[in-house]
């Protein structure tokens, strides 16, 4: 077993004193490996994630990235946020050549070489032909995959995905789920697969794609437990209909149905 | 064709209303006296070169207000601790009309144009100023956060983020701070005008017929004339915002 990618050790987040967002979170990243946390609303998600892209320090605790403290952002580990965040201002291509053109992602590259991996970026995401579009003049699915694929031009070593897909209705979910993991790679060997922590709240979605699972409780946010997904890849729809599927949803919802009624009926 | 006609409805039913109430009175200026009067006016050159003496004084001082006024308001908007010390500042000076310190500033700069820009200067500060500060501090929190987590410097930050996403807002202070000061000129050359020593200027313009003409037809003349600049000054302004800024619905 090869030293973890990156290294959360007994780390914890408290705003403004009183309230703790994440207690005492333990938890190894493995390299290439596709992480889902999942979690009923108020388990600290998206702090773990704001904390792993350098956005929030940790009250406590300590956070490694390949051995080295995580203190503050850095180009090597991209983040793909809920509202995108995408520059209203600037195109589709605009978008997915932004770190490269003003990070240090773009270092070394030509800008031949540079126009070169935008344009197949966004070929590989689905948006060829919509290049010069504003924001404004996409669709929700197609500004998604507008954040993703600014995410992918910069190839940062770590993805780290605050529930990209959480906006969307359920038949773009679908269709993204599976170029997600095209785009990822799940159909080259592991060892050239990037890092992926992946936060969503729903359980099938964390299930189809990712390698492990991460269950976290909240009030406050702590990991419940790590759940192995052996489903065999590439996963497609033969996927979503096996009983496996089913199986590890059921036993994953069953971890966090309690405290998921609790937060609704509050 | 007959939305334009529609447009005209009011404008014509005024000039109508205008012409009907004026004809009672051998003084009053009539649409068809203030005509002669205007075209008299351009014959002479006199209405365009006041025009063009005020233009140039709004354009100094409005250049003048936003140079200042811009990175002042980046400042206070992404600096709370500048915005704490500055504000109580900007907020005691803001209500004090720029006509209420024509006094202390004829008297430091005299009656020409200097005076005149340095009151246009202080109109326009205020809104263009507001504007940016309110602009950089709605910036949507996550496009700063997406600039960091692309690892970019401070300086590439403020230029390539910051500036562009509180463009629109900028730009909005700019057409009122436009639109304060093409009126704030207007006042200013007309008090300016009542000291000895004439400055010129559309609002001057309108002094002399007042004060020693008893021009009512010019006066009229130039207040149609005012009217009209401020008009297309707004529209270009909103054109220049459409080009620039097309990414946002304003």
């Amino acid at each position: 077993m090869s030293a973890p990618k990156i290294r959360l050790d007994s780390v914890s987040k408290s705003f403004g004193g009183s309230v703790v967002a994440v207690d005492k979170l333990s938890l190894d990243i493995r390299d290439g490996e596709f992480l889902a946390i999942v979690g009923p609303s108020g388990c600290g998600k998206t702090t773990v994630l704001n904390m792993l892209a350098g956005l929030e320090p940790a009250t406590s605790g300590t956070m490694a990235l390949n051995g080295k403290p995580i203190e503050g952002p850095g180009a090597e580990r991209g983040v793909m946020f809920q509202d995108y965040a995408l520059f209203p201002w600037r195109t589709v291509r605009g978008n997915v050549e932004f770190g490269l053109v003003y990070g240090p992602a773009g270092n070394g590259l030509s800008p031949a070489e540079r126009t070169e991996r935008v344009e197949r970026t966004i070929e590989m995401v689905g948006l060829k032909g919509s290049q010069d579009k504003y924001p404004h003049q996409l669709s929700g699915g197609m500004r998604q995959r507008v954040a993703l694929a600014r995410l992918m031009a910069s190839e940062p070593e770590i993805l780290l995905m605050d529930e990209p897909l959480a906006a969307l209705d359920a038949q773009t979910r679908v269709i993204l789920q599976d170029e997600l993991l095209r785009i990822w790679g799940q159909d080259r060997p592991a060892s050239e697969r990037r890092t992926v922590v992946f936060i969503t709240h729903a359980i099938d979605e964390a299930v189809f794609l990712a390698d492990r699972v991460a269950v976290l409780s909240s009030h406050p946010g702590r990991l419940k437990q790590i759940v192995d997904i052996d489903l065999p890849r590439p996963r497609g729809d033969a996927t979503r209909r096996s009983g496996d599927f089913a199986r590890l949803c059921q036993s994953i919802w069953e971890l966090i149905r309690e405290e998921a009624y609790r937060a609704t009926m509050n | 064709m007959k939305r334009m006609a529609l447009r005209l409805v009011v404008p014509v039913l005024l000039l109508v209303g205008w012409q009907l109430l004026a004809s009672g009175s051998a003084q009053a200026p009539r649409p068809s006296t203030v005509v002669e009067a205007a075209i008299a006016m351009l014959r002479d050159g006199d209405l365009l070169a006041g025009l063009a003496t005020s233009l140039g004084r709004v354009f100094a001082g409005f250049a003048i207000a936003a140079c200042v006024a811009i990175p002042l308001g980046i400042a206070m908007g992404s600096m709370p601790t500048v915005e704490r010390n500055l504000d109580p500042l900007v907020e005691t000076f803001r209500p004090i009309a720029a006509l209420a310190i024509l006094p202390l500033v004829i008297l430091w700069l005299g009656s020409g144009s200097g005076a005149a820009i340095a009151i246009v200067a202080y109109a326009a500060f205020f809104p263009i100023l507001i504007n940016t500060i309110s602009g950089v501090k709605r910036i949507e929190p996550s496009l700063m956060r997406a600039a960091l987590t692309m690892g970019l410097k401070p300086l590439t930050r403020m230029r390539v983020v910051l500036l562009p996403a509180a463009l629109p807002s900028i730009l909005v202070g700019m057409r009122i701070g436009l639109g304060i000061a093409w009126t704030a000129i207007i006042a200013a050359e007309l008090a300016v005008g009542a000291k000895s020593g004439s400055s010129g200027g559309i609002g001057q313009m309108m002094f002399v017929f007042y004060a020693y003409s008893i021009d009512l037809n010019g006066m009229v003349v130039c207040m149609i004339a005012v009217g009209i600049v401020a008009f297309a000054l707004d529209r270009a302004l909103r054109w220049a915002l459409a080009i620039t800024v097309p990414w946002s619905r304003l």
